[in-house]
């Protein structure tokens, strides 16, 4: 079936080569009309359709039309199909009518391009909102952006990130020239009792005095600590948070001035602070610095610190300042302050941490599924390019400017961003807060995440953006159509050539987009692999962990202490279920307290570590937890406070202080025995023998290499607050034994934190993980829009070649053989863009490292895992337009169109 | 008679389309087609020639084009004459008649 033959098109081209360009739209009109009727008065008078095409175009062949002036009387109706031309708003509303049209008329088009849309432009709306809140709002005190935290690092030690010694940071806030006032404090177990009801524990820091007027946050009840008054004080006073004074304490106004019962303390209350204060991360009670924090070691890192910048001072200056003191330190007290290197940081920097890395990358991961989106649908537009050439032709030759043929595509665009955009928005938005709700990982300042005017501003970035992006160069493509397009049938039209090898390169780069977003959540998975296999060197199956704290109160003596322990892991280990139970100050993966020792009878040398962390530990923990034993024995019943002082190392230590492996039977003299809160609980003074060398358990953040450790017997190190754990096959029976044996012991007591080693371990990669899902999210979405755009494309191509494929198969080509240059030319594309996208990656290398453990960005598992990935997709999507290529009937290169 | 040749051919073109939309609106195939039938094909106007001249007959305001639209059809341009159009009309009938009487007399030539 031949199609009707288009008469203005004749007429526009017999106009344009006789030079009546300027022909007036009614004329041609009237002259198509004419040749309409020559046409079929032919036809009726029984002519064949090519003779009366002839007759037609004989007609209009006969003489110039460029002596066809305009009906000037006419003028008014010069374009009858044309909206009047547009200039500023004025024809706005024909547009966006036309445009509605448009899309009314291709409603599946339509739908696939919303949808596409409403994805990217959703996930980018609900990852733009958490990062505004989490990452750009400033923190709530005055002047956030002058606060530094302050950290020491030891590159030597690999210890990236330590708390300070107390001593150390009196000499960094003497650097007034920088710091305008520094506050530092210390996180003491603390449980509250109150006559009447159970002691809870409560997270509580004791901090400098100055620390509300450093952050410049003042209590919204009483006096708060005073101010300008001494930075420590052995008065007693306490400041709670005013979720506190509200559970607690039923939100009574006489609170201030009324005592305080912390551990062994009487506190009274200076002062409730506003609603949502919990500085540092989650504090309910602020009690007031009790000691001088110059008497004590500067080898102890436990203390934590922010300062005030000065005006002016930039923390880059700042940390130039501070790493001048600290290497004069290092000079001055080589044996505890050598590699040691004070940091500043930015407050709200430091409290995302790992967060803010994170969310830069999942930032970028939906900036390229926004634009890959965007992509696809520019490319949709592109094959749609080839239909609409002719009406863009006509209106072209009508006398449509390319301005105004760019306006009304570009109105096209907009309307579809805008339905994209709104649809994609709302959805997030409402799955975001359930999303925060069901969030596995406390993410700080998440929970605030609100709607609010700048999230409307980025949804219309967003929405221009995005019709910019994927409107632009198809409209200029289709554009450029020249009214001689229009006479052409078929679809090797120039605009379609032209479209399609914009289509190829749109499509390569989406799936280079895709590739770099793959790559990125590929290394991810990698890297959290290696987290959770990360050898913390226990057997964690099977053990259960809990705190608890036994109070000076009830348990005045470190006897008493030490004699209740005994008695509680005796009543736990008679429990049924309970195969073995034990006690430690520490679990693995969090380090001790970091103390300076010295080796009986050594000379201090250049190159001795000496800091090693403490950890005290009950008999029978290190069985529980299934510790290696390498050499001597571990701690027994009959290490007494009474008996030798012993202590039990790691092999770290050993290899470090001991390199010619002579371990056992050396004695330590620590510097725990003398300092601080530390000291007090020392009941063996040493010096300790080494009984015992054990293979490295863990004490430090995944990631971090192992440290020397010195393990003490809570027997002759007794310690308040320790966390037990049990060995069984059934977890629920273990924890009811805890709860049972302790009750048994002194029902007040609370038990908190109970969970598996396993899920304490699991939670420590809960942030890692969680990117890690998400961003599979973002690259399977971003990976399955290529795809379809590798489809899109092939299929258009298919349909292009059907002529050329029919006639290849007529001259005794395979079926097999024409599919496979299909898939071919397919598989072209989708290396070009791995390769690509793969470069890409890199490029965001630094970002990437970031978030990344152990797992560098050239990764050649995730390389490969990604490249295979993205080329089975492209060989997927090849198999459709591949199939249809081999189904090619012959007969159809016959064909005239 | 002051006129040359061609503008009296051109006066002869444009009496021919006076006359035939002068009881009846036709469209610009129609009058073509009629000016084929009445002169037997005597008289042709090329497609340019027959549009410049309908155009140029509306321009000076002796004919008036209206738009029509039919279902299914087309839409195509219906003209008719005005009363300016009659005017001229009879002028020029009255010119021709005086013209064709003088050759008559003569040439021997009659009116058709």
């Amino acid at each position: 079936m031949t199609s009707r033959p288009d008469w203005k098109a004749l007429v526009l081209e017999q106009a344009r080569r006789t030079g009546a360009a300027a022909l007036a739209q009614h004329a041609v009109d009237e002259l198509a009309a004419h040749l309409e009727d020559i046409y079929l008065d032919a036809r009726r008078a029984g002519r064949s359709d090519a003779d009366a095409r002839r007759a037609a175009e004989a007609a209009l062949a006969e003489a110039p039309l460029a002596i066809v002036p305009a009906s000037r009387s006419r003028a008014p109706e010069a374009r009858p199909h044309v909206s009047p031309p547009g200039r500023g708003w004025i024809g706005l509303g024909g547009d966006l009518r036309f445009a509605w049209r448009q899309l009314r008329r291709a409603p599946s088009f339509a739908a696939l391009a919303i949808a596409t849309l409403g994805l990217g432009a959703g996930a980018a709306t609900a990852i733009f909102s958490v990062v505004d809140t989490v990452l750009l709002k400033p923190l709530p005190y005055r002047q956030p952006d002058r606060l530094v935290a302050i950290w020491e690092t030891n590159a030597g030690q690999a210890l990236p990130k330590e708390r300070l010694s107390p001593v150390n940071f009196m000499d960094y806030r003497a650097l007034d020239r920088v710091f305008a006032d520094a506050a530092a404090w210390w996180r003491p177990e603390a449980s509250l009792y109150r006559p009447g009801s159970d002691p809870v524990r409560v997270s509580t820091i004791e901090t400098s005095a100055n620390l509300f007027q450093v952050l410049g946050v003042s209590p919204q009840l009483g006096p708060g600590f005073p101010q300008g008054g001494p930075f420590y004080s052995r008065e007693q006073i306490a400041v709670i948070s005013d979720r506190l004074w509200r559970q607690r304490f039923d939100a009574d106004a006489s609170i201030v001035g009324r005592l305080l019962e912390v551990n062994d303390g009487k506190y009274a209350i200076a002062g409730v602070m506003p609603p949502g204060f919990h500085f540092p991360d989650d504090v309910d009670v602020w009690l007031r610095l009790q000691w001088n924090l110059t008497q004590h070691s500067r080898g102890a890192h436990f203390m934590e610190a922010i300062a005030r910048l000065q005006p002016g001072v930039t923390p880059e200056q700042g940390a130039r300042e501070l790493s001048g003191v600290s290497g004069r330190l290092g000079s001055q007290f080589a044996a505890t302050n050598r590699g040691w290197i004070a940091r500043p940081v930015p407050l709200l920097d430091d409290m995302l941490g790992y967060y803010r890395p994170a969310l830069f990358v999942l930032l970028g991961a939906v900036a390229v599924l926004l634009v890959t989106a965007c992509l696809n649908i520019a490319s949709l537009l592109l094959a749609r390019a080839t239909v609409r050439a002719r009406e863009i032709a006509v209106r072209a030759a009508l006398g449509a400017s390319r301005a105004r043929l760019l306006r009304q595509m570009l109105v096209e665009s907009l309307l579809l961003s805008c339905a994209g955009t709104a649809a994609g928005a709302f959805g997030a938005l409402a799955l975001l807060k359930i999303a925060i709700a069901s969030m596995p990982v406390d993410v700080p300042r998440l929970a605030q995440t609100t709607v609010d005017l700048r999230l409307l501003a980025v949804a219309l970035a967003i929405v221009v953006g995005t019709a910019v992006l994927f409107g632009l160069l198809p409209a200029l493509v289709l554009s450029r159509t020249q009214a001689s397009e229009a006479l052409k049938d078929g679809t090797r039209t120039a605009t379609g050539v032209r479209g399609r090898r914009w289509n190829r390169a749109l499509v390569v780069t989406e799936v280079a987009l895709a590739c770099a977003v793959l790559m990125a959540s590929a290394l991810l998975v990698r890297s959290v692999s290696r987290m959770l296999s990360a050898s913390t060197g226990v057997k964690s199956a099977g053990v259960v962990s809990a705190t608890m704290q036994l109070a000076s109160t009830g348990y005045p003596t470190w006897a008493k202490v030490d004699q209740s322990y005994e008695t509680l892991l005796a009543t736990l280990r008679a429990q049924p279920g309970v195969t073995a139970a034990g006690a430690t100050s520490m679990l693995p993966l969090d380090p001790g307290w970091r103390l300076p020792f010295q080796i009986e009878g050594r000379v201090s040398q250049p190159n001795d570590y000496s800091v090693a962390q403490h950890i005290c530990i009950s008999s029978g923990y290190l069985e529980t937890v299934g510790a290696a034993l390498v050499a001597g024995r571990t701690f027994a019943q009959d290490d007494r406070v009474d008996t030798e002082p012993v202590v039990v190392v790691n092999q770290s230590f050993a290899r470090r202080v001991f390199p010619d492996g002579d371990v056992l039977n050396h004695r330590i003299f620590s510097s725990a025995v003398n300092i601080g809160p530390l000291g007090r609980n020392v009941v063996g003074r040493g010096p300790f023998r080494i009984v015992g060398v054990i293979a490295d358990i863990h004490q430090a953040p995944i990631g971090q290499t192992g440290e020397p450790v010195i393990y003490h017997t809570t027997r002759q190190f007794p310690y308040r607050p320790m966390t037990l754990v049990a060995r069984g096959s059934d977890t629920p029976a273990l924890t009811g034994a805890m709860r049972t044996a302790l009750r048994q012991l002194d029902p007040t007591l609370p038990l908190s934190n109970v969970a598996t080693l396993d899920e304490r371990f699991l939670a420590r990669t809960a942030a890692p993980r969680l990117l890690m899902f998400v961003l599979i999210a973002f690259a399977a979405l971003t990976g399955a829009l290529a795809a379809i755009g590798v489809y899109g494309l092939l299929a258009c191509l298919v349909n292009d070649r059907r002529r050329e494929l029919a006639i290849r198969l007529a001259l005794g080509a395979q079926p097999g053989a024409l599919a496979r240059l299909v898939t071919l030319q397919g598989l072209g594309l989708a290396a070009t863009g791995v390769v690509a996208g793969l470069l890409v990656a890199q490029l965001a290398r630094g970002l990437l490292r970031a978030v990344l453990f152990r797992t560098e960005t050239t990764d050649l598992a995730a390389i490969a895992v990604t490249a295979a990935i993205l080329l089975s997709a492209a060989a997927l999507a090849c198999l459709a337009p591949a199939l249809r290529a081999a189904r090619v009937a012959p007969v159809e290169g016959l064909r005239s169109e | 008679m002051g006129r040359s040749i061609d503008e009296a051919k051109k006066g002869s073109a444009e009496i021919v389309i006076l006359a035939i939309v002068e009881h009846e609106s036709h469209h610009g195939y129609e009058i073509a087609k009629l000016i084929e039938r009445r002169t037997e094909g005597g008289l042709r106007f090329t497609l340019a020639s027959l549009y410049a001249t309908l155009y140029r007959l509306e321009d000076r305001g002796w004919i008036k084009g209206r738009w029509v639209e039919k279902p299914g059809l087309r839409r195509r341009c219906h003209y008719r004459i005005t009363e300016a159009g009659r005017r001229v009309l009879a002028d020029q009938r009255a010119d021709w008649a005086r013209f064709f009487a003088a050759l008559g007399q003569v040439a021997g030539v009659k009116p058709a």
